[in-house]
């Protein structure tokens, strides 16, 4: 089956995991059914209820992806009883594999009926909105920190990258879409596929990264190995005599990742293969959270030949923009301050109030006549037109617009750090490539790397020389001359 | 594809002083470095990456003059300071004051003559001393009459800095997305490529969901259109497209797989035209293939992608092997937004038979070829890009970005990302305030307005409405504005600290949004929304008409 996440193809289909948009950061992750595969009772199929209606997955299969799905009247008091399985979380959801089978496979789906109101979006899962809706079992990797880390780590198409604390898996989503390229089942040329190798030394938790790899389908594209990484290294299969993944780029999401690093050298001291590909260059990313993990991992890097070391961190927020409605004009729109916004404008209104009391005490003498009476009122009219705004603007384009950050920061999440480990490159190597390259050999033309100071200097002096030379050959000449002179 | 250093490759070349060059190695050449000398090019060729090579004074019998500098030796200070280190923290009474008291720069006097060599005697050095500038160093040290006064920091900082005049090293670095977004950002114009880091090329990337099309043959699919298909805007002179191309696989020539990319790219080139049949050489066709394809727009007649040059693309000499000679497709904003008024479009070159074709003169003919197949593939790229379905848009441009927005997103299938970067926060807000939710609201009721208004069976004018609202706000959900900043560290054993300066100017935005299909009819919003302490002008509006237009 292929993958949502990397090919979704233009409409769902069954079995697919959907994410079903409900709002800004509020997505429910669903594999969508054609039929009732958890029991529910519905006589519509498999359904997902929201807090903005009741969603039947008939009203959604073969769908385009993207569509905007209205909820559906659906009987929610009648149907029958649930089989002994009471708590089911939203995680579980996920987690429920297709074989179980419904209590009434045998009865038809019933068509929904559309609800008066209630809607959400079905999206195709990417991994970033997977970051944002996933079960947390532990702390996640987010987009800002996991794009920068493959950036820097060239995790490309036909990579293969090391994992190790899978985790929550949203840095498993995150590389197995860079280094897709292709479906493993599908090959019949003869090319490097991607591949990603996850590790994860928590048995539950590596249970459930798998259900998941196979649930998107990712089977074949992400290997999950549950190990001990510190312990037992890299090697896929058995930790002694597996096979190695080779691996260009490592990731490290562990608590005590210099412990790791004993493994990921040219030469294991266990004798047996590297892990890293032989024939590139490798890049490590270790995320840790605290300084001291950075000191004792980088000087373990240190002892072990890596280069380039290299310490950053992610600092990231988003930023919330919004109309600032501030305006004597606001008065009735719900979260509007009624406020003048220029210092005329309090003038305005201060001068306004100040009259509008004037014309009431005076309104208040008994002895007035009925003309004066209604000058006043015409007078106070005036006025109220004259503060009123002059131009209507849409309730939309209101207020000042503002931008700041939003209101809860992830101000650290972890420090990163980098580092490199060339080739191995020996003795007998070097005297290969100086048989293919010998090092003494040159082109003729030689100006061609030189700079262009150094070209300006040579033909300098090359001028001067000549001049110098057309000079003494002159004066020779001269000499000559002269001599030539005197000898006639 | 970087395994090791490729002859004619563009690389980057790592001097002591922290500056960078971008080179091509070509064999048989001599590379000059300045002050701190020169070497032969054959002599890394065929070598790997990031190796530290020092020039010798002394050349070996077959003329070689390099040495690789182990790790060892790069990090011996550190590593012997660390075991240093490591002894101390056995004996912890020192800390308290005990032992040997810190040294500080109380005593230390400001003045030039702490340095007893001369100018003109270190310019000597230079020319007399061996050891690949290290003899230099250990002088010039020896001659600091002060030094025994420094303290451990400023002793380090002051070799570090000698080091970096004086030796005689350079690292050889491939030449990929990373560093050339770094060569640019610090060894050239900075405002070329927009002020993009690692941080928001890698955001960008993701946000846009840019990745390989896994080259699946169509059928093995159901129900699977050509996929892997982004639009591009890209005013950074090709660094964002050179950066999408990477993600997709389709940027560097000598990727393992080339024969592999090569073979799908003639599978899946349309039906080759009668007329280029007889021609003596199987040309494979510029932008033919379907999948994993990037399309650039540009507002020129020509794209400005001079960047793809360093990785073996040329637009004005293609090569054909190159990936992107198929898979980078471009076109312009007249050729896509109103074909009928483009010169080329406009006007397709008559169909000439065969036997005419025959009769004449060479460059005739040939100038018909050209003008034929130009127009074709001009065609087929713009008839492609006007049929939509694209799964995303990367875009970095100096357009306002609403009116790139206005024209991309309805090209876009459902569920596809838009990511768009900007050096400045100000253009983006304006864009976030464009699909803001009351705008959303008021397009939908001024909408329905107007379905209401017109006579039956009469088609829909949202011109109107786009006149007022410059975009469609309900093609997009949810609009989202994040700023990412990475900030370097030193880590050294008892030193660790941020780093003291780093690189101003743009801060960088990314823009970033979903592609939605809204249901034909207006759906009511049901629940409520907003939290019960919540009740700000943050909060949405609980359905579709509840926000009053004043």
């Amino acid at each position: 089956m292929p993958s949502p996440f990397l090919t979704p193809g233009t409409r769902a289909q069954p079995d697919n995991i959907a994410l079903l948009h409900l709002r800004r950061d509020q997505s429910i992750p669903t594999i969508l059914r054609t039929q009732d595969d958890e029991c529910q009772g519905y006589k519509e199929g498999k359904v997902t209820t929201t807090r903005f209606g009741v969603f039947p997955h008939s009203t959604m299969l073969d769908q385009p992806w993207g569509s905007q799905i209205a909820a559906s009247k659906v009987d929610t008091g009648s149907r029958g009883r649930r089989p002994a399985n009471p708590a089911k979380r939203k995680a579980d959801e996920l987690d429920e594999s297709g074989t179980t089978t419904g209590v009434d496979d045998d009865t038809p789906v019933q068509k929904a009926v559309a609800a008066a109101s209630g809607f959400l979006h079905m999206m195709y899962p990417t991994p970033e909105a997977w970051t944002l809706s996933l079960p947390h079992r532990t702390q996640v990797v987010y987009s800002p920190d996991y794009s920068y880390i493959l950036h820097r780590l060239r995790v490309r198409a036909g990579g293969t990258i090391i994992e190790a604390g899978a985790g929550s898996g949203s840095f498993t989503h995150a590389s197995v879409r860079a280094v897709f390229n292709g479906y493993p089942e599908e090959q019949q040329k003869k090319r490097k596929l991607g591949k990603v190798c996850s590790y994860e030394f928590h048995e539950q938790r590596a249970g459930r990264i798998r259900e998941e790899i196979s649930q998107h389908g990712l089977d074949g594209l992400v290997e999950v190995t549950h190990r001990d990484v510190c312990k037992d290294g890299f090697l896929l299969g058995d930790s002694e005599t597996g096979s190695s993944p080779n691996a260009t780029a490592v990731f490290l999401d562990l608590p005590a990742p210099w412990l790791a690093l004993k493994h990921l050298v040219r030469k294991p001291a266990s004798g047996g293969p590297s892990p890293l590909d032989p024939s590139s260059t490798v890049y490590i990313c270790t995320f840790s959270p605290c300084l001291e993990q950075v000191e004792k991992t980088v000087r373990v890097m240190r002892q072990l030949s890596w280069l380039n070391i290299e310490m950053v961190e992610v600092q990231d927020h988003r930023i919330d923009v919004k109309r600032e409605r501030v305006g004597l004009e606001t008065e009735g729109i719900r979260g509007a301050t009624v406020f003048p916004t220029t210092v005329e404008e309090a003038a305005d209104k201060l001068w306004a109030e100040e009259e509008r009391a004037k014309i009431l005490r005076s309104g208040s003498n008994k002895n007035l006549s009925p003309e004066e009476t209604a000058a006043l009122k015409e007078a106070e009219i005036a006025i109220t037109e004259s503060m009123k705004p002059k131009t209507s603007t849409p309730m939309y384009d209101l207020g000042r617009l503002v931008h700041r950050s939003e209101p809860e920061l992830k101000s650290h999440t972890s420090y990163l750090v980098f580092a490199i480990l060339p080739r191995d490159w020996t003795e007998e190597d070097e005297q290969k490539c100086r048989e293919q390259w010998p090092p003494s050999k040159l082109d003729a033309l030689q100006d061609k790397g030189k700079s262009k100071k150094q070209l300006k200097r040579e033909s300098k002096s090359q001028r001067m020389a000549e001049s110098i030379a057309k000079k003494t050959a002159e004066k020779a000449a001269e000499a000559d001359a002269e001599a030539d002179a005197e000898t006639s | 594809m970087h395994s090791h250093i490729r002859p004619n490759q563009f690389c980057v070349l790592q001097l002591p002083s922290d500056q960078r060059r971008i080179i091509k190695l070509e064999p048989n050449t001599t590379v000059h470095l300045g002050k701190y000398g020169n070497f032969a090019a054959n002599q890394v060729i065929g070598r790997p990456f990031y190796l530290t090579f020092e020039i010798q004074d002394t050349a070996e019998a077959d003329g070689y003059k390099l040495r690789v500098v182990s790790a060892t030796e790069l990090h011996a200070e550190n590593l012997i300071e660390e075991a240093e280190g490591d002894g101390e923290g056995e004996g912890d009474g020192n800390e308290s004051g005990e032992g040997t008291p810190m040294r500080t720069n109380q005593t230390i006097i400001d003045s030039n003559s702490t340095q007893r060599l001369t100018w003109q005697e270190i310019e000597d050095l230079k020319k007399e001393a061996g050891g690949s500038g290290k003899a230099i160093i250990a002088k010039i040290m020896e001659s600091h009459s002060a030094i025994d006064q420094k303290t451990a920091f400023s002793l380090a900082k002051y070799t570090l800095r000698k080091r970096k005049k004086y030796i005689k090293r350079f690292t050889i670095v491939p030449l990929d997305v990373s560093t050339l977004a770094n060569f640019m950002l610090q060894e050239k114009d900075a405002s070329k490529t927009m002020e993009m880091r690692d941080e928001h090329i890698g955001l960008l990337g993701c946000f846009g969901n840019v990745h390989h099309s896994g080259g699946t043959p169509l059928e093995a699919i159901p129900d699977m259109k050509p996929n892997g298909r982004y639009i591009v805007v890209d005013e950074t002179g090709g660094l964002i497209v050179a950066a999408m191309a990477e993600r997709m696989g389709i940027l560097y020539p000598h990727d393992k797989d080339e024969e592999e990319e090569q073979s799908l790219a003639v599978e899946e080139q349309p039906e080759i035209p009668e007329e280029s049949k007889d021609t003596r050489r199987q040309h494979v066709r510029p932008m033919s293939a379907t999948n994993n394809t990037l399309t650039v727009i540009h507002a020129q007649t020509q794209p400005n992608l001079s960047l793809l040059k360093y990785f073996g693309y040329d637009t004005s000499a293609p090569d054909e092997s190159h990936p992107l000679h198929t898979h980078l497709k471009s076109i312009t904003w007249l050729q896509l937004v109103d074909p009928s008024r483009d010169p080329i479009l406009a006007t397709e070159p008559p169909v000439i038979p065969a036997e005419e074709l025959a009769e004449m003169k060479t460059n005739k003919r040939s100038a018909y070829y050209f003008k034929r197949n130009r127009y074709q593939k001009v065609k087929s790229v713009s008839d492609e890009a006007r049929a939509g379905e694209f799964d995303g848009l990367i875009a970095g441009t100096l357009f306002d970005p609403a009116s790139v927005l206005k024209h991309v997103v309805p090209l876009l299938s459902g569920s596809a990302q838009v990511s768009i970067y900007s050096p400045y926060i100000e253009p983006l807000v304006q864009l976030m305030d464009y699909y803001s939710t009351g705008r959303r609201t008021a397009w939908i009721n001024k909408k329905r307005d107007l379905e209401s208004q017109k006579p039956a069976g009469g088609t829909l004018d949202l011109s109107s409405l786009y006149e007022e609202f410059t975009v469609n706000p309900t093609l997009l959900l949810p609009p989202t504005l994040h700023h990412a900043r990475v900030r370097g560290w030193q880590v050294l054993p008892g030193r660790t600290h941020p780093l003291m300066t780093e690189r101003g100017g743009a801060e960088g935005y990314l823009f970033h949004g979903t592609r939605v299909i809204p249901h034909e009819e207006a759906i009511q919003a049901a629940g409520t929304f907003r939290k019960k302490r919540k009740l700000e002008s943050t909060s949405t509006p609980t359905n579709d008409r509840d926000v009053v237009m004043s």
